[in-house]
């Protein structure tokens, strides 16, 4: 089943075109991987298809919903776990929980918050500001709060940006552990990460999406030796 | 709900940041204290009229609090956060609106304490002042979201101190507005601060008598037009920001 479908997407700001005209499908239980350059459009793309802003043209639908006129039923089922960590800093993890549990008013709250200290183990942080935490711990606390509506779909935006290896390898078990479960949308800047946690990728560059493909998929066709050999070709038009 | 719990948080965020008590509720008092040690020969330190300065100069102060706290959510990119959550644009500001008021209460209720305990003659009309000051409030937290909505945290508190210094001067808290000439004092009855406080002190001193219909005019066209300007600007930086 097809949970997000993109057809002709477009976004300019005054006669910029950020992003040109695409058309993606992703299935249920997909983990897509979106890569590119800098300025290459991720984000705005991630933006209109989590209902952020809108788009000049095209259409998207997310679990068959209209993105214009059925915003408010979309933002129940998908949640973002934007590029900065995006938590009260003066809150304790736990409240921040409570929070976000009170804004996509969770009837059953308590049990929800429980299963993802637990999933997080977040136990041993639980009463801490989010301000003190580490780089580490605060990504997995932004990812924690973005599962608390149990979303269909979920954004992952730079999800291990800045972070130590260690920190970002548990990230990684993190996202492996919902993945088939959950639709998940990932940008990121690592290879590594794309062609290890994705299920398909997709390469944008000056606003367009120049090509969708597994990694492997993406390899045999540019004749690369490996995956970040293959972005590069396809990103930069084979000139590196 | 989404409102309350808002609002919940936003309290949690003022009141856990100690420069927040220290210069909304602790300067306050402090001033109040320290002028009332002194006989200065001006009606507007008179402990009845220095006390309702207080309040609106601590609401300067909430100004202040409320553009951080804005300005922090957007460069936290909490406002993305909840950008895609069901959340609606009334919902925030009606929380962002609804965290002050205890602050308010607590502030009014220490100011008016420590004003009794050196010697104001405590009446009912001081419960009536509170009330009113929480509506008076509303403007204070209105220029906050807007200068939260457009500023940088640190251009935020900047900009903040600039109405506090406005309100110092304008509001007529610590001299007569006529006591810098009469151009001056045009410009202190166009702004609101003024009206104000001398919406307060008519409230609290029951003399109705002393609040001119300009007064309740000023106020309220400013109220109003701040008001909608705030939920205006919010709504489109909420937008802009996530361009």
């Amino acid at each position: 089943m097809i949970a997000i479908e993109v057809e002709n997407l477009t976004k300019k700001y005054k006669e910029k075109v950020v992003v040109n005209g695409i058309n993606l499908k992703i299935n249920q239980g997909e983990l897509f991987a979106l890569l590119g350059t800098n300025g290459a459009g991720k984000t705005t793309t991630i933006k209109m298809l989590s209902t952020l802003i809108l788009p000049n043209d095209g259409k998207v639908k997310i679990n068959g919903l209209n993105v214009i006129k059925d915003r408010q039923e979309i933002r129940e089922i998908l949640n973002i776990s934007p590029q900065e960590t995006a938590i009260a800093p003066n809150l304790s993890v736990k409240e921040n929980l409570e929070f976000m549990a009170g804004v996509y008013q969770i009837s059953n709250k308590e049990e929800k918050i429980n299963e993802l200290i637990k999933m997080f183990k977040l136990d041993e942080v639980l009463n801490q500001k989010a301000k003190i935490l580490s780089g580490g711990w605060q990504r997995k606390v932004s990812i924690a709060i973005s599962l608390i509506n149990d979303p269909k779909i979920l954004f992952l935006d730079e999800p291990t940006l800045g972070l130590d290896v260690i920190a970002r390898k548990e990230l990684w078990a993190v996202i492996k552990h919902l993945k088939g479960k959950i639709t998940i949308i990932l940008t990121t800047h690592y290879m590594e990460e794309a062609e290890k946690l994705s299920d398909r990728v997709g390469i944008m560059a000056k606003g367009n999406l120049l090509t969708v493909g597994t990694s492997n998929e993406l390899i045999a066709k540019t004749g690369a030796e490996n995956f970040e050999d293959a972005f590069v070709k396809i990103a930069t038009g084979g000139e590196l | 709900m989404r409102i309350i719990n808002f609002a919940k948080r936003n309290f949690k965020e003022i009141a856990r940041d100690p420069l927040s008590l220290i210069f909304a509720i602790i300067l306050p008092l402090f001033l109040l204290f320290v002028f009332q040690q002194f006989n200065i020969p001006n009606e507007s330190y008179k402990l009845e009229n220095f006390t309702p300065g207080m309040v609106v100069f601590g609401f300067s102060f909430i100004t202040l609090f409320t553009a951080m706290l804005i300005s922090k959510d957007r460069t936290t990119s909490l406002l993305i956060r909840l950008g895609v959550s069901p959340m609606k644009s009334r919902e925030y500001i009606l929380g962002y609106m609804l965290s002050i008021i205890p602050i308010i209460l607590i502030q009014n209720t220490l100011f008016f304490l420590l004003a009794i305990g050196l010697g104001l003659r405590f009446s009912i009309n001081i419960f009536f002042a509170i009330l009113v000051s929480i509506v008076i409030a509303v403007l204070f937290i209105s220029i906050g979201i807007i200068i939260g909505s457009v500023a940088t945290e640190k251009a935020s508190s900047g900009i903040s101190s600039i109405i506090v210094q406005i309100v110092c001067f304008t509001s007529g808290m610590y001299f007569p507005k006529e006591m810098l000439g009469k151009g001056f004092g045009t410009i202190c009855e166009y702004l609101p601060f003024e009206s104000c406080l001398t919406i307060l002190k008519g409230v609290m001193h029951n003399r109705f008598q002393n609040i001119q219909l300009r007064n309740v005019i000023v106020f309220v066209i400013y109220a109003v037009v701040v008001f909608v300007i705030s939920v205006i600007i919010f709504n489109r930086k909420m937008t802009s920001d996530n361009k």
